[in-house]
C-alpha cells in the first residue's frame, strides 16, 4: 500500500516536471484570488442541521506559492438519545499554497497542490440535556455555555481549474490536526467549529470551492 | 497539447485526492467505551493483610432493599459499587459472611465525555468514607478518583 502510494506520486511529480524548450518567454499572471466553499451551504439545503460558511483569500507570490488566509461561521447540533450537544464560532485559518503543476503549463488556469495552514477557532459549545442511568437510576444534567479558541493544523491538497475568464472551481480534502481543543479532559468539545471532530486528535474534511480572480501582476517566465 | 496534459494531471491529482478521503472517510461508529462508572472495592483480611474473598457477599443500596448489587455471591475479591449521581453521597448494606455493614460515601460529582457516540457519564472524587464495624474492621481509600476505569478505588479489612 505505502510502495504504491509513494509510486503514484512519483508518476504525478514526473508529469508535472514539465521539461522546457526554446527560449521564448510567457506571462505568467499573479493574481489575488476571492473564494467561498460551497459544500457547507450545499450540505445546508440538503437538509443536514449544520450551517458552515468560509470564505477565502489566495495572493500568489510567484508562480508557485502562494498566501492563503480563510474565515468561516459554523453552527453545530448534534442530539442522541442520552445527550444534545451544539457548538457555534468563527475559525481563521492562515497559511501558505503551492502549485505542483509546472507554471509553464498551469498558466495560472490551473492549480493542483497542497496548501498548509495554522488555525484559531473560536468556539461556544453547550450540553442542554445529559442522561445517566445506572444502578440509583436516570439523572438528567445540563453543561452550560462554555467559551473556548481551539488551534489546529490543516492540511489541504486539492486540485482548481478555470472555468471562465478568471473563474475558478475546484475541490480540496482537508486533513486537521488538532494541537489545543481550549479544555480539560473532562468536557472535551464533541465539535469544533472549523475543524470537526473534538474528540479526535485527526479530523478530515472536504470542501468545494467557487473562486474569482483577479490579477494583479503579470510575471515573465522562460519557455 | 498543453490542454490533454493539464486535464490528464488534474484527474489524477483527483483521484490521489479521492482516495486519500475514502481512506480518511468517516462511518458512523457505536459506542465502544465503558459507560458504567464504579467504585472498585477489594476485600482483605485484617490479620494477615492479604486480599482474601469472603465466602459470601450481599450488597445493595440503602433503601434499596431487595434490589441487589451482589446476593450471596461467593469468590468475590473485588467488588464494584456505583455511585449516585444525583446526590453528594449514597450508601451501601455490605453483607459479608452473613454480617452487615454500611458503607457512606461522599464525594462530588462532574460530567466527563466518554466520546461522541457514547455521550456524557458521571465521574467522582472521593471525599470520604465512613462505615459501620460490625464486621469491617478498617476502610481505607487508595484511590479518590473514581472513573470508567473500574480500577481500585478502596480496600476494606474484615
Amino acid at each position: 500500500m505505502k510502495r504504491t502510494f509513494a509510486f503514484s506520486f512519483s508518476i504525478l511529480l514526473q508529469l508535472f516536471m514539465f521539461s522546457a524548450s526554446g527560449a521564448d518567454t510567457i506571462a505568467f499572471p499573479l493574481k489575488i484570488r476571492a473564494g467561498a466553499d460551497l459544500f457547507g451551504p450545499a450540505y445546508r439545503i440538503a437538509g443536514k442541521n449544520n450551517i458552515s460558511f468560509e470564505g477565502l483569500l489566495i495572493i500568489d507570490r510567484d508562480t508557485s506559492f502562494s498566501w492563503v488566509v480563510s474565515a468561516g461561521y459554523q453552527k453545530y447540533f448534534f442530539s442522541q438519545y442520552n445527550y444534545e450537544y451544539s457548538a457555534k464560532g468563527l475559525f481563521f485559518k492562515a497559511g501558505t499554497e503551492i502549485n505542483a503543476i509546472s507554471p509553464l503549463v498551469s498558466r495560472g488556469k490551473y492549480f493542483a497542490g497542497a496548501g498548509l495552514k495554522y488555525a484559531v477557532s473560536f468556539y461556544t459549545y453547550e450540553a442542554p440535556f445529559i442522561s445517566s442511568e445506572n444502578y440509583w437510576g436516570e439523572v438528567n444534567s445540563s453543561i452550560g455555555r462554555i467559551s473556548r479558541a481551539a488551534h489546529f493544523i490543516e492540511v489541504s491538497p486539492g486540485i482548481r481549474t478555470e472555468v471562465f475568464k478568471n473563474i475558478m472551481i475546484g475541490w480540496s480534502v482537508h486533513l486537521r490536526l488538532l494541537i489545543y481543543s481550549g479544555t480539560g479532559r473532562n468536557l472535551r468539545p464533541v465539535y469544533i467549529p472549523g475543524y470537526g471532530n473534538g474528540t479526535k486528535s485527526f479530523s478530515p474534511g472536504l470542501s468545494y470551492y467557487l473562486i474569482w480572480s483577479i490579477p494583479y501582476k503579470t510575471e515573465k517566465i522562460n519557455r | 497539447m498543453t490542454k490533454p496534459r493539464v486535464t490528464g494531471l488534474l484527474s489524477g491529482f483527483a483521484l490521489l485526492l479521492l482516495t486519500t478521503l475514502l481512506m480518511f472517510s468517516c462511518t458512523p461508529q457505536s459506542c465502544q467505551e465503558e459507560t458504567e462508572v464504579l467504585i472498585g472495592a477489594s476485600f482483605y483480611r485484617s490479620g494477615t493483610g492479604r486480599i482474601a474473598a469472603p465466602d459470601s457477599v450481599t450488597v445493595y443500596g440503602a433503601g434499596k432493599e431487595g434490589s441487589y448489587i451482589y446476593k450471596k455471591a461467593a469468590g468475590q475479591q473485588v467488588i464494584f459499587l456505583p455511585p449516585d449521581a444525583s446526590s453528594d453521597y449514597c450508601s451501601f448494606v455490605i453483607g459479608i459472611n452473613g454480617i452487615y455493614d454500611t458503607l457512606t460515601f461522599s464525594y462530588s460529582t462532574y460530567p466527563h465525555l466518554l466520546s461522541k457516540e457514547c455521550g456524557y457519564t458521571f465521574y467522582y472524587t472521593t471525599a470520604g468514607c465512613t462505615f459501620t464495624t460490625n464486621i469491617i474492621d478498617t476502610v481505607i481509600i487508595r484511590n479518590n478518583r473514581v472513573t470508567n476505569r473500574n480500577e481500585e478505588n478502596i480496600r476494606i479489612f474484615f
